[in-house]
């Protein structure tokens, strides 16, 4: 099977900026969601537990939450499957509903911190640089040098 | 437990213009400048102009004479077990020698009174010149928005500590303005012996009584009782959604599950996402079990009710690195397991 990605740079481009949400619950529903009504209403700033903190609560379930941004050379991106595929093997295709810069991070009854998973999870595009970029000619000269330099230094 | 921060203190007397305004007719001054409540007219107005997510807290003048002469100090709540709406915490004082003027106003039983009756005497409290001249009250008004979110918690915050902070809250402040109080009596639900323990603990210059049915008993309760529920009452007159809904006369009965008017209010608006808007206690059973038939099944993320579960390693652990045909399985790699992150092959 193969999964498509229905987009390209032009709708890419043209792409809707959408309100995103990160909640810390599992919603069994697919559907619009009166956000701005309902939820936004009610985000409110908590600066007592640190600069940019917001408060807001779900379903009675007290949130505390903080914008976020995107990682620097990253997209949000929001992409729908109109189709749902007939079997496992069947090809997928998903097409994109629209982009976001930032999201709105919201964490149950706990001030955003680098405990949080999401937080955590992030530390992976530095590793996965540092473990993909190449490394030029140059420098890996010029750390032979060096531990050359090292090697004579050590008795 | 009510946050500091979402008390919103009006307090009378804060610039020179309100004292200016506080010599025309009660009725005619602007809550909004004064920050006053001067009569039964102004209370509505007054809540409308708060958030009805937050707690409010109001404070009357404080009258001479109960800075001076020692105070009684009444505490009752309105508006405890409805689902709908705001829980208000009421206190009233007046000096002990001034009993007459509470006997006058007609604070007795303030279960046997009316509405209507209610009203007039809250009325009275704020504009004839016997009881201005001796009582002073406070309400705290905590949203049910607050309710349900201390109750959610993480570390759970029962209906009781709300209360309880609450009253020794609007104590405090009555002490803060200045109130010589001398004697509290409080009306409670509860067992009376573990809330007195606690409130002397808080104030043990202070004789205090935690009685069961104490509105009945004593008039200051009882003028604590008609505040609370007189402002529990126009809370829900004026209370505006900021969910848009739009219901005639706020028409949504007692708050009381029992409640027919209440019940199809609970069935009629419901968000399949957000669930009830926020005049509901989204922490009583019956809310709970009207979005479990009706709304979005809902998850939250709860890794700290998790146990450990850790009793040392387990001697079936060494047979259950193979699978059956020999294969040997592979454990995750530890970095990518701390940060939550696997091999994900079909989304």
């Amino acid at each position: 099977m193969s999964i498509t990605l229905d987009f390209n740079g032009k709708n890419f481009a043209k792409g809707k900026n959408l309100d995103v949400h990160y909640l810390p619950a599992k919603i069994d529903g697919d559907g619009e969601a009166n956000v701005e009504n309902c939820f936004n209403n009610y985000t409110r700033e908590a600066t007592e537990f640190g600069p940019g903190i917001l408060t807001n609560a779900l379903r009675g379930y007290p949130l505390m939450g903080e914008k976020l941004k995107v990682p620097e050379g990253y997209r949000g991106l929001v992409l729908q499957e109109t189709e749902k595929p007939i079997s496992d093997t069947s090809d997928r295709k998903l097409r994109l509903t629209g982009v976001f810069q930032d999201f709105t991070y919201w964490n149950y009854d706990k001030v955003p911190s680098n405990d949080d998973p999401y937080r955590q999870a992030l530390l992976l595009p530095d590793v996965a640089q540092a473990l993909s970029q190449p490394i030029s000619e140059e420098y890996l000269e010029a750390e032979i040098a060096r531990n050359k330099e090292n090697a004579k230094e050590s008795p | 437990m009510s946050d500091q921060e979402d008390l919103v203190v009006k307090k009378e007397n804060k610039s020179i213009e309100s004292i200016d305004e506080n010599d025309e007719d009660p009725d005619d001054v602007d809550f909004k400048d004064s920050g006053k409540i001067g009569s039964l007219k102004a209370l509505g107005p007054f809540i409308a102009s708060k958030e009805n997510s937050r707690n409010t807290v109001y404070l009357s003048d404080v009258p001479d004479i109960c800075k001076d002469k020692p105070c009684m100090l009444g505490v009752d709540e309105a508006g405890r077990g409805p689902v709908l709406g705001p829980m208000v915490y009421g206190i009233s004082y007046c000096p002990l020698e001034r009993n007459k003027a509470l006997e006058d106003l007609g604070c007795a039983d303030s279960k046997q009174l009316t509405e209507g009756k209610r009203d007039i005497i809250f009325n009275d409290i704020n504009t004839k010149e016997y009881a201005t001249s001796c009582v002073g009250w406070a309400v705290e008004i905590i949203s049910p928005n607050t309710i349900s979110t201390s109750m959610y918690r993480r570390s759970k915050c029962s209906l009781n500590e709300v209360s309880m902070d609450s009253a020794m809250g609007l104590i405090q402040q009555a002490i803060d303005a200045g109130v010589n109080i001398a004697e509290v009596y409080v009306d409670t639900v509860g067992p009376p012996e573990k809330y007195q323990e606690k409130l002397l603990k808080r104030f043990p210059n202070f004789k205090i009584t935690v009685a069961k049915k104490a509105d009945s008993t004593y008039p200051i309760v009882s003028a604590a009782s008609i505040c609370a529920k007189v402002t529990r009452d126009h809370a829900l007159k004026v209370w505006s959604f900021p969910e848009g809904l739009v219901i005639k006369d706020n028409e949504f009965g007692s708050g009381y599950p029992g409640d027919p008017v209440t019940r199809r209010f609970l069935t009629e608006y419901i968000d399949l996402v957000f669930g009830f808007p926020r005049l509901v206690r989204f922490s009583w059973s019956t809310a709970e079990n009207a979005l479990a038939d009706k709304a979005y099944d809902m998850e939250f993320d709860e890794p700290d009710s998790e146990k450990p579960k850790y009793a040392g390693t387990k001697l079936t652990k060494f047979f259950k690195g193979t699978t059956k045909s020999g294969e040997v399985i592979r454990e995750e790699c530890r970095f990518f397991k701390q940060r939550h992150l696997e091999n994900v092959m079909e989304f």
